[in-house]
């Protein structure tokens, strides 16, 4: 049975197809035209799995995105999704952080990968993938080297956590003062990681704790949750696609599998 | 359902026929629907009260800064501020405004009222304790407010026409208990919109029309049923739910759940409790009014009484899911969803989901989308 999952983020596009055991997927910038991109993704991914729109027999889409999908066979959110696609990567899965380019959740897991509580914040850039973006660029850094700079941090900046935009110009002031770089990224990271800790405490942490979402690649920000949280992470090989794992998974149980 | 159609047509015309009564010699009273103010006093003085319960415009909260109202007030007491500015026929209609406060939100509508807006407000305060005392200060200030009404009016409030308005309304929170009563079946007997709907017209509509509408629907609704599926059943719980703020109830419907009853401060009438007139007519409706009526969450210690309440509800009408919507900086009732997470927390563990509105729907529809979808599938899963 062939299924597909498409997750259309406010940042990024993903898709994945699952058949005989086997996944394919690929990420890429959601843009400015949803469909043309959501066409694409699946095209891509379509192309490494040897096959065509046809023989996919059910696809869920996901995302803040997923009710513009004109091929997609039902539509469930993101939360849901994470959690089954969490739960199929770590059958042991209790709290899944979920941190992406725009929005960060908390999720609490039950049995068989349900939801039974969530908070999600997707109205402030703080303690989401923008709030590093945004710290990169003005410390004229590339952002693929921020979680490893973040680590060498001796004494974190104190950064205010509520708001990228004060956020921003305190570190300028930092960086006047002296502050060293190694200091100002580890700041940053401790800020967004107490940020989405403090929003997920009604949810509550619990062994295991999943990271899904972009963010989920910065090994800085691994390290500073787990400061804040007392509790060890585990990181998916692919933690982008998680929801869109799920959201393919789903596909599969609606076909009866 | 026919009769709920004929409630929305009435509804429509209803800023049209108030002008023509006003016109005719009628005066209006409009209020502030927090559940304070015995709108019968006001029909015995031959006025015709009018509930001010709109909201769900983001310009009317927008527009009431024109006042130098502050910015983090309760948004749907800014947008009562608000549709005056925009010169809403409703809010221009009324020859005297009654407040009742209970808090500050409140307290600022009757403020901006009584400076930058219509003018002549008849405010009281509400006490916080339901007791002795509390009862005599509010049985002091409805003295007061007959006195006003039969100002505004120049007709005596006589004994029989009081008794004759307090009868009606019995009659309509009777008729209102008899409907909910059919919201306990799977799938409830009428949707939460349509519930709602009607519990909103019953502060715009002439009250023995209203009564008539009322026994319709109750007989239209013992005949059929909604012809919808079973699903998940909510309690829909918060400060306010104004007329033109349906967001929330369209969204928990969509998504396949039933909204099968509610408890609001503003916008939802207190039919569990009825006035006994016996004695004193204008002392058995401060009974009722102040010391009968399950209190808001502005009130001292009220916390524990409506918490049990609510709970009391869920067994009844068998909920599911409670959903929490309030209004954006309504500061008693983020204080009591805290109380009430807490306690569900640690004794009947029944799923909440909170949800806070600056009526700004624009930005609101998806984030709300995604958590009221989640919330009903979470719910369904784990049924």
């Amino acid at each position: 049975m062939v299924v597909a999952g498409i997750d259309v983020g406010a940042a990024t596009a993903k898709a994945v197809i699952l058949v005989d055991g086997q996944m394919f997927w690929d990420v890429r910038p959601t843009g400015f035209n949803i469909i043309k991109t959501s066409n694409e993704v699946m095209a891509v991914v379509l192309e490494k799995a040897g096959l065509s729109m046809d023989d996919l027999k059910y696809i869920v889409s996901t995302g803040y995105a997923r009710n513009s999908i004109p091929f997609a066979h039902k539509s469930i959110t993101e939360i849901i999704c994470h959690a089954k696609g969490a739960y199929y990567t770590f059958p042991g899965v209790k709290t899944i952080i979920d941190i992406g380019g725009q929005d960060s959740k908390v999720i609490g897991v039950g049995e068989e990968g349900k939801v039974n509580n969530f908070v999600m914040n997707d109205k402030c850039a703080a303690g989401t993938g923008r709030f590093v973006e945004v710290m990169a660029t003005v410390l004229e850094i590339d952002i693929s080297e921020m979680g490893p700079t973040a680590l060498k941090s001796k004494e974190p900046c104190q950064v205010s956590s509520t708001c990228t935009i004060f956020a921003e110009s305190e570190i300028v002031s930092l960086r006047a003062e002296g502050r060293s770089r190694e200091d100002l990224i580890g700041g940053i990271h401790k800020s967004m990681a107490a940020r989405v800790t403090i929003m997920g405490r009604s949810v509550g942490y619990r062994d295991e704790v999943v990271f899904t979402g972009g963010v989920a690649k910065n090994i800085g920000a691994k390290w500073f949750l787990e400061q804040e949280i007392g509790l060890k992470i585990v990181v998916p090989e692919e933690p982008q696609i998680i929801g869109c794992l799920g959201a393919a998974l789903l596909a599969r149980a609606q076909l009866g599998q | 359902m026919k009769a709920m159609e004929n409630v929305r047509a009435y509804m429509r015309q209803r800023p049209f026929e108030l002008k023509k009564l006003k016109d005719g010699g009628r005066k209006i009273v409009g209020y502030v629907p927090d559940g304070y103010f015995p709108e019968d006093l006001a029909w015995a003085s031959g006025a015709i009260p009018v509930g001010l319960i709109r909201g769900g415009d983001h310009e009317a909260v927008e527009r009431s800064a024109e006042t130098g109202v502050l910015r983090f007030l309760d948004s749907f007491c800014r947008a009562q501020i608000g549709y005056w500015k925009m010169e809403e026929p409703l809010y221009r209609l009324p020859d005297l405004m009654v407040v009742p406060i209970l808090e500050n939100n409140i307290k600022i509508i009757s403020d901006c009222w009584e400076h930058a807006g219509p003018g002549g407000v008849f405010k009281f305060g509400v006490p916080h304790k339901q007791t002795q005392n509390g009862f005599k200060y509010y049985l002091y200030w409805i003295r007061e407010l007959i006195q006003r009404l039969q100002e505004l009016t120049g007709k005596e409030i006589n004994e029989a026409a009081l008794k004759e308005e307090i009868d009606l309304s019995n009659q309509i929170r009777d008729l209102f208990k008899e409907i909910s009563q059919t919201r306990k079946s799977d799938p409830p007997a009428i949707s939460g919109t349509d519930f709602i709907t009607l519990n909103h017209a019953s502060y715009l509509y002439d009250k023995r029309d209203f009564l008539k509408v009322l026994k319709e629907v109750s007989e239209e609704v013992k005949k059929q049923t909604t012809g919808l599926p079973q699903g998940p059943r909510i309690m829909l719980t918060g400060s306010t739910i104004a007329l033109g703020d349906s967001k929330v109830i369209d969204m928990v419907e969509t998504a396949g759940a039933h909204i099968v009853i509610e408890e609001f401060c503003e916008g939802i009438r207190h039919y569990r409790e009825k006035v006994e007139p016996n004695g004193d007519l204008v002392e058995a409706l401060t009974d009722r009014y102040f010391l009968k009526k399950l209190p808001c969450a502005d009130c001292r210690g009220a916390s524990l009484k409506r918490f049990d309440h609510l709970i009391s509800l869920v067994n009844e009408y068998k909920v599911d899911g409670i959903i929490w919507y309030s209004m954006m900086y309504r500061d008693s009732y983020d204080i009591e969803g805290f109380y009430f997470a807490e306690q569900l927390e640690k004794g009947e563990k029944i799923p909440l989901l909170k949800l806070s509105s600056d009526y700004d729907a624009h930005a609101e529809i998806g984030p709300f989308r995604t958590r009221i979808e989640t919330f009903v599938e979470m719910i369904k899963a784990n049924k």
